[in-house]
């Protein structure tokens, strides 16, 4: 193959990590002034590539080359100054630097030993006109939004005359406009001939935006197509090896009495919300990012507080003070956050999937561990997490399989009402319709589903009922009929979410 | 696993404690019934307790055989050990050396076969007991002991008396240490107390306000000390004492102190009594650095640094306690125990006051 | 997935999964068997079983504390007022033994229920008012020495009776009491940490608090009880400390917090929270203890002895993380 037509490659890269190949001989070809995607289930090595990329880790074998040299890098400041920069996917802003701080961390403005602030805000000031932003170099990074941070990240990389950018799913914490806007500033740098290597799970976004695609399956890598061409089906196929029956494999249950019901709760965030949810249902809300769904949902579950209005669990008033009240009365969480709310990584899966269930293994004072490893394992293997053993630690699994892990320990408590914010979010696609199946089960079982995203497909595929959030308050609700009957489009729902009324 | 591992380290520890169940009375046989023994361990009454006056039911072996010999555990080697008080302060740096010196050179004229070098007692009590079981262990035929505590630190003297050893208690005594030890060397800090009261009477005769800087609350040489200042200044009309300040042994407190009372009380104040002269010796220079050279400091210890400021005339006086001296006596003793030697129970270093007349003689 | 299975049974041991989850756990035990083995070498009355026995009654007091100390660590924070509390011990023994004429066991248990008490309010200023353990210790640390200073006016009191001294110097089955204290200790200690609902609840809360409140954890209660708990055994330390000195003072204990933190740290107690195990911790001491000890028998002057404990120290915890960064 002519190599000198692309401005990154990469050949027969292997690295293994103890036991584990994470990556067998894969390669990588990115051209200049193309926005070249990798697809993969979480797992497939991706993310490791990336990291030999900027230097974060050493491969085992194989060669790289950037710009038609020989590229060896120490880490990801050599990278940077080599001209690849990387997005990742959690960012982690030092909160009281400011914008020109964190642009030019590492590389300041000095005059002798001390920082010349001035001259630094100035030449920031030059690069964020540039950009249509609304904030400026003095702004604190604490008083930004996600989106905003995430600008900063990107204006940093082409401040340093980055010629490669890698954005590792870069829309994850994005609502859509949001989303449109970084894909404004995508096609700019593109067309001065900067190369974006983009990471996403979300396949619409990289029929959108994307010139190549490289699938990676299982630490290999299996192909690269241009996306002219490569329909959706096909992609899907390449990654997991095997087709994906439905997209969404929505079942309908028998919809029974209403156990849960909150009138005119309002807190930090939102205010007068009513609604309820029956047996066997799935409540679907849907929004914009910062519109007080989870907000709400957060109090409902005890996490923040609800300032006025009730709540009622089959038509008794609870007060849900903390989340150790609302598990025992049967209302479980799903975080957004995973890694903050959701599992503790330095502990086992069978430690994380039992933490809220202790209370029933007890036998006299001890633990029956006998019984709580017996039942671990079968919750794990019921919700295919994928570890050999459930006596490995959190940090050993892949997002996907984080999120089973959660959603096995709630699956043990068996609660009455379930509320799952983003539970697909960073989750491959296999694991992603995996989780559906779930919900659907637990649906089925009489349990009453309330689901937050920010995928619009997925709120209308899921969902018996969809709650739309504007500004901290309902705007409308949209039944799954009104959906199957194309009286309601994604469309209108999106109108809804930036206020307009059904 | 976590599960195996424990029963496994409990099954350990319990075939230990069964292994040492089986040994236990044979290790420690010299000390238990030490004249049924062999030879050299026959002759272990005579060398420990020449003047014993407990009724010993295993004098049989009298002095008859207090020939040569001092290896009073019979393992066929002379091992002495040597529990400090701790490596840190001045003064005991001074004994340390002093001790370290004649030791090595016992070992060198082949008088002693082995020591074990100084062990760091950490001013703390419970460490002393420990390293007096290492000790036992190790095993000594005598031990030097500088204790930390005058209770606290007894249960060491009386285990190693029990195991046999030749308990040499220097410095400072311990509850015990006259029924126990083979002898104790070391000066009465009650006296030095009165020392520092009496010399500051004579140099201030008409009296005013004193501040005393304590030495750790506890130590029985502050306890004992303080005493000595209670006997006398403190009883005399024309004196004052502002407060006990406690100063933790440590020359910058002292400094502070002397500061928070030159503050409060200006020209009444006219001593600073301390209960060492780490402390005493930093108080004179602040006061002197403030141009209150009338204010008289003195402290117990009489260690270099002090000692030169009375040679320069900076500090009027110091009291010196003759740690070297001490230790001597002690090492002394042992050297007349392994010779067959009667051994006095008791040496005691008297202190002396040093002023710039006789600070010569203890000046290096 | 047969072909990674097959991948597996080609391993050597030392390669399993099982293999380095113990070197994981208990690397730290293959050093104290080299370091046993070098000084026994160099030194036979080392291991005799006198000597041994020395060693483990040597480390109960430090063994005890560091448990404590474990829990309070693995939850995030530190108890740095644990010496302190050895000395409140040590004199409030005295006040109700000598001067009171208390019962013997009535005055243990009421001075425990004193040592209890600082623990507990430890932990709810750490878990109440959500203040840094460092500080909110470093602080009650000051307050409880005065307390015992003021109990005692600063003045030791012989404890001399047999019967207060036979709790340090007794024997049964020819152990000396204080290992069976510590064995007792260990074993409830074990139970406590890995087969109980507390146990769970302080690793979780050390290893992600938020995790643990959305988990229904009550944060409150696991973290003061982790500082109640470590004040009830410093004050057990301090009774048996007070009957091995056979004295109540109030200047004991000064700087044990020190080799408590550090046989935790050898025993693979995370600083940065959730990560402890009971035997590692026990671990820890023994290896503290034989550093100590084994130092006595090799003669090293005792300005070489704290440096050769940080660096082993050091070393040690340093192997760990390697072999612990190879498990991940």
């Amino acid at each position: 193959m002519d190599n000198s037509a692309y401005i990154l490659n990469c050949e027969g890269i292997s690295k293994a990590f103890g036991g584990t190949q994470a990556l067998k001989d894969v390669q990588l070809h990115v051209k200049a002034g193309e926005v070249h995607a990798l697809l993969g289930e979480n797992g497939a090595g991706k993310s490791t590539l990336m990291k030999c990329v900027i230097g974060l880790i050493k491969q085992d074998e194989g060669t790289m080359e950037f710009e038609g040299k020989p590229y060896q890098v120490s880490g990801p400041v050599d990278a940077l100054n080599r001209g690849i920069s990387m997005i990742h996917q959690e960012l982690n802003p030092e909160p009281y630097l400011t914008v020109a701080e964190s642009i030019f961390l590492k590389r300041e403005n000095t005059k002798g030993f001390l920082l010349d602030k001035k001259a630094q805000n100035k030449r920031c000031e030059e690069v964020l006109a540039r950009f249509d932003v609304p904030y400026t170099a003095t702004t604190k990074m604490k008083e930004l939004t996600l989106a905003q941070v995430q600008m900063v990240e990107i204006i940093k990389a082409v401040s340093c005359d980055s010629r490669l950018i890698i954005m590792d799913e870069p829309t994850s914490s994005l609502d859509s406009t949001e989303t449109d806007h970084l894909f404004e500033v995508i096609r700019e740098l593109k067309a001065k001939g900067v190369a974006i290597i983009y990471i996403s799970h979300r396949m619409e976004e990289i029929f959108e935006i994307c010139d190549r695609v490289s699938v990676f399956r299982n630490g290999t890598y299996i192909d690269s197509k241009s996306m002219e061409g490569v329909t959706r089906d096909e992609l899907i196929s390449m990654m997991v090896g095997r087709d994906v029956k439905s997209v969404f494999p929505k079942v309908d249950c028998k919809i029974g009495k209403p156990v849960f019901r909150v009138e005119k709760i309002s807190g930090n965030g939102f205010r007068d919300i009513s609604f309820e949810v029956r047996e066997g249902e799935i409540l679907g809300i849907s929004g914009l990012v910062g519109s007080g769904r989870s907000e709400t949902m957060r109090a409902i579950f005890g996490l923040d507080p609800i300032t006025s209005g009730k709540m009622y669990l089959d038509d008794e008033e609870i007060i849900n003070k903390t989340p150790r009240a609302s598990i025992k009365k049967g209302i479980c969480m799903v975080n957004e956050d995973r890694k903050n709310y959701g599992l503790c990584l330095l502990r086992s899966i069978r430690e994380n999937i039992s933490l809220p269930n202790l209370p029933e293994k007890q036998k006299g004072l001890v633990l029956n561990q006998k019984r709580e490893k017996k039942e671990c394992t079968e919750v794990a293997q019921k919700l295919t997490v994928k570890a050999s053993s459930i006596e490995h630690n959190g940090f050993s699994l892949s997002g996907g399989n984080q999120q089973k892990v959660v959603l096995a320990k709630w699956l043990m408590a068996n609660p009455r009402v379930l509320i799952l914010d983003e539970p697909t979010r960073g989750v491959d696609v296999g694991a992603k319709s995996d989780i559906h199946t779930l919900m659907c089960e637990f649906a089925a079982k009489g349990m009453a589903v309330i689901m937050i995203s920010s995928e619009l497909p997925e709120v209308m595929g899921m969902s018996d009922r969809i709650l739309v959030y504007h500004e901290g308050t309902v705007r409308g609700e949209v039944k799954r009929e009104e959906i199957l009957s194309n009286k309601i489009t994604q469309k209108e729902i999106l109108a809804m979410a930036f206020g307009q009324n059904k | 696993m976590k599960k195996k591992f424990f029963a496994a380290a409990i099954a350990a520890a319990m075939t230990m404690s069964l292994v040492a169940c089986g040994s236990e009375p044979a290790a420690e046989a010299p000390a238990a019934e030490a004249p049924a023994a062999e030879a050299p361990a026959a002759e272990e009454p005579a060398a420990e307790e020449p003047e014993a006056e407990e009724p010993a039911a295993e004098e049989p072996a009298a002095d008859a055989s207090a020939a040569a010999g001092g290896d009073l555990n019979g393992d066929g080697k002379i091992i002495v050990g040597y529990i400090s008080k701790n490596t840190v302060d001045v003064f005991h740096a001074t004994l340390n050396g002093a001790a370290q010196e004649r030791l090595d050179a016992l070992v060198a004229d082949g008088t002693i076969d082995e020591w074990t070098g100084i062990l760091d007692g950490n001013t703390d009590a419970a460490k002393q007991c420990d390293l007096a079981q290492d000790c036992i262990n190790y095993p000594c035929d005598y031990v030097i002991i500088l204790p930390a505590e005058s209770t606290a630190s007894d249960p060491a003297v009386t285990a190693m008396a029990d195991a046999g050893i030749g308990v040499v208690v220097v410095n400072s005594a311990t509850d015990s240490t006259d029924s126990a030890a083979l002898t104790f060397s070391g000066s009465d800090d009650v006296f030095a107390g009165e020392l520092m009261g009496n010399y500051v009477m004579e140099q201030v005769p008409e009296g005013g306000v004193f501040v005393h800087c304590q030495g750790i609350i506890g130590n029985s040489a502050q306890i004992q000390r303080g005493e000595g200042i209670a006997n006398t200044i403190e009883k005399d009309s024309k004196w004052t004492k502002a407060a006990d300040v406690p100063c933790d042994w440590d020359a910058s407190k002292a400094v502070n102190t002397v500061d928070d009372y030159l503050a409060q009380y200006g020209d009444e104040l006219k001593a600073v009594i301390c209960d060492n002269d780490d402390m005493s010796s930093a108080a004179q220079a602040e006061c002197n650095a403030k141009g209150r050279e009338d204010i008289v400091c003195i402290g117990v210890d009489g260690n270099q640094g002090p000692l030169q400021m009375v040679k320069d005339g900076t500090l009027g006086a110091t009291v010196l306690q003759d740690g070297a001296g001490q230790v001597n006596a002690g090492i002394d003793a042992i050297v007349a125990a392994i010779k067959g030697e009667p051994v006095d129970k008791n040496y005691v270093v008297p202190f002396v006051v040093v002023t710039s007349d006789n600070v010569d003689e203890y000046l290096n | 997935m047969s072909q990674k299975s097959a991948e597996v049974n080609n391993k050597k041991f030392y390669q399993t999964d099982a293999f380095r989850m113990f070197m994981g756990k208990y690397g730290i035990g293959v050093i104290l068997v080299f370091m046993i083995i070098i000084i026994a070498i160099m030194k036979p009355r080392f291991i005799y079983p006198s000597n041994i026995l020395n060693v483990l009654t040597q480390i109960s007091v430090n063994c005890l504390i560091a448990y404590g100390m474990c829990l309070c660590i693995t939850t995030g924070g530190i108890d740095l007022s644990v010496g302190p509390q050895l000395a409140l011990v040590s004199v409030l023994l005295g006040q109700f033994i000598v001067v009171q004429g208390m019962n013997m066991g009535l005055a243990i248990i009421l001075s425990l229920l004193a040592a209890t008490f600082f623990g507990f309010l430890n932990g709810v200023l750490v878990a109440k008012f959500n203040m840094a353990a460092f500080v909110v210790t470093l602080a009650t640390q000051l307050v409880i020495r005065s307390i015992a200073q003021i109990i005692s006016n600063g003045q030791g009191m012989s404890m001399a009776s047999q019967e207060f001294k036979n709790i340090y110097s007794g024997t049964f089955l020819g152990i000396p009491y204080p290992i069976w204290y510590m064995i007792i200790i260990s074993i409830v200690m074990y139970i406590v940490m890995h087969w109980t609902k507390f146990g769970r609840y302080v690793f979780a809360v050390g290893g992600n608090v938020n995790a643990a409140i959305a988990s229904g954890v009550n944060v409150f209660w696991t973290k003061t009880l982790c500082y109640t708990i470590s004040g009830l055994l410093a004050g057990i330390a301090g009774v048996i400390f007070t009957s091995k000195t056979g004295s109540a003072q109030s200047n004991i204990g000064v700087a044990y917090e020190t080799d408590a933190v550090a046989a935790c740290v050898l025993g693979g107690t995370s600083f940065a929270g959730g990560i402890a195990t009971a035997p590692g911790v026990l671990l820890g001491a023994v290896i503290i203890g034989c550093i100590y000890n084994g130092m006595n028998f090799l003669n090293i002057g005792s300005y070489y002895q704290y440096m050769t404990k940080g660096i082993i120290i050091i070393f040690a915890v340093l192997l760990d993380m390697v072999i612990n960064k190879k498990n991940r």
